[in-house]
């Protein structure tokens, strides 16, 4: 019984992201160095799963940002799929719940994420260093304080089944 | 979900992994008109309620500092529009004198520029409007500084814009005087924030002064004349004795733009159509 209720809070905090993603970002925040609340909802996931099931949580999320961020279909795909595998298999060797291991987590993933979707775009080595160096970083930063914040609120319920 | 300890990739969450990738690939293989489809389809069905919700988010924007920048381009254009019949009854009247039509007017619909965050996002743009709002493909993107862009896919009640910072993004261009005309272009490191276009093309013995305004030259069926597109900063490039390429800062920064027009000019009926009984 115990187990159910924190799994649908669980879920209850994801659609909670999904909300701010769509209609409290759009409202706050403008430009490149908005938080991406969709990948903290996804990293999130993943850390807390297996690697199978991240990877097609990761899948799920990139085909939604091709889909409503339109550049090269499939690119968003492939870079959450693989971001989204690796939080899962990272969370097994960092093993530690720190609020500042999240939040490395999240704004690694996000750096990562951003880089593999230019690659898949063709994008030029001048852009790549540009938005690995600039935007990337500034975005990163301000979606693993999202992260953070995230996490304390709801630590409780986002803690390991066995930590509760 | 569960939380296990152990964690190492199993061989079925390999092939979950595998899976994925392959799909993903095959996407990136799938010709563009193919995907857009797609992405069109689903933007109208399965995720018609995140578009929704954005757009709603959007609408509720109103922020103090974004009314008084709505306070003051309307201030602008009341000033614009008391000199602007005078000027009308003047053009009507030199037009008959002339023998020319009527000028043609221009069809707009407004939209709202919903945002992702993506590091693509200001290369391409999603639009809240359709084709079920009269908005087609090459339609252009306008915003009260200039030229964003033009519309390249087209779905039901979304469409998807190619701004300037866009590799494949070209117009004609002319200076604000009409005396040097070329081919305005993304400069070679585009970002959507922080480029530069290009004014190629322009004649070695035409020279440009810093702070010369290039606007839409007309030619081609897409973009009209007259729209403001950039302000040279510089010499690019020059090719001693054939050409030299300036450096524009664009009007209008794609990555915080939040609502535009997607205008299409009106076009003269041609003249040689077939079943025409023949001119005035």
């Amino acid at each position: 019984m115990r187990e159910r209720e924190g799994r649908l809070a669980v879920w209850g905090i994801m659609a909670l992201l999904v909300a701010l993603h769509f209609y409290v970002r759009p409202r706050l925040f403008a430009g490149r160095a908005a938080p991406d609340f969709l990948l903290v909802a996804l990293l999130l996931y993943a850390m807390r799963t297996r690697p199978g099931a991240a990877a097609v949580a990761g899948w799920v999320v990139g085909v939604t940002v091709d889909v409503l961020g339109p550049a090269r279909f499939g690119a968003g795909a492939l870079a959450h799929t693989l971001v989204a595998w690796l939080a899962s298999w990272g969370r097994s060797v960092f093993f530690a719940d720190n609020v500042l291991v999240n939040a490395g987590f999240v704004a690694g993933g996000l750096w990562v994420r951003n880089i593999l979707t230019l690659m898949a775009n063709g994008t030029t080595s001048a852009d790549l260093v540009t938005a690995a160096t600039l935007w990337s970083p500034l975005q990163a930063l301000s979606t693993a304080v999202t992260g953070t914040l995230v996490f304390i609120l709801f630590r409780d319920l986002l803690a390991p089944r066995g930590d509760r | 979900m569960r939380h296990l300890p152990d964690r190492s990739p199993t061989r079925r969450d390999t092939l979950l992994l595998t899976s994925c990738v392959v799909l993903s690939g095959a996407a990136l293989a799938t010709p563009t008109p193919l995907t857009q489809s797609l992405a069109n389809t689903l933007r109208a069905t399965a995720l018609r309620p995140v578009v929704w919700l954005q757009e709603r988010a959007l609408e509720g924007r109103t922020s103090r500092s974004r009314f008084q920048a709505l306070e003051a381009a309307r201030d602008t254009l009341a000033l614009g529009v008391l000199d602007r019949s005078a000027l009308q009854q003047e053009n009507d009247r030199l037009r008959r004198l002339l023998d020319v039509g009527p000028r043609l007017g221009m069809w707009f619909v407004g939209a709202e520029v919903l945002h992702q965050p993506v590091p693509t996002d200001g290369r391409t743009l999603l639009l809240s409007v359709g084709r079920e709002d009269g908005v087609r493909q090459y339609d252009i993107v306008l915003v009260p500084e200039g030229l964003l862009g033009v519309v390249a896919e087209v779905g039901p009640r979304s469409s998807i814009a190619n701004t300037w910072a866009h590799p494949e993004f070209r117009v004609s261009g002319v200076t604000a005087d009409g005396a040097v005309l070329g081919v305005v272009a993304p400069g070679a490191s585009t970002l959507a924030t922080d480029a530069i276009l290009e004014f190629r093309g322009v004649a070695y013995r035409d020279t440009l002064d810093v702070g010369t305004v290039v606007v839409s030259a007309g030619l081609g069926d897409v973009y009209p004349r007259g729209i403001p597109i950039g302000q040279v900063i510089g010499i690019r490039q020059e090719q001693p004795g054939w050409e030299r390429v300036y450096a524009l800062r664009p009007l209008v920064n794609p990555g915080i733009v939040s609502h535009v027009l997607v205008a299409r000019p009106a076009r003269a009926p041609s003249p040689l159509l077939p079943g025409d009984s023949g001119g005035s």
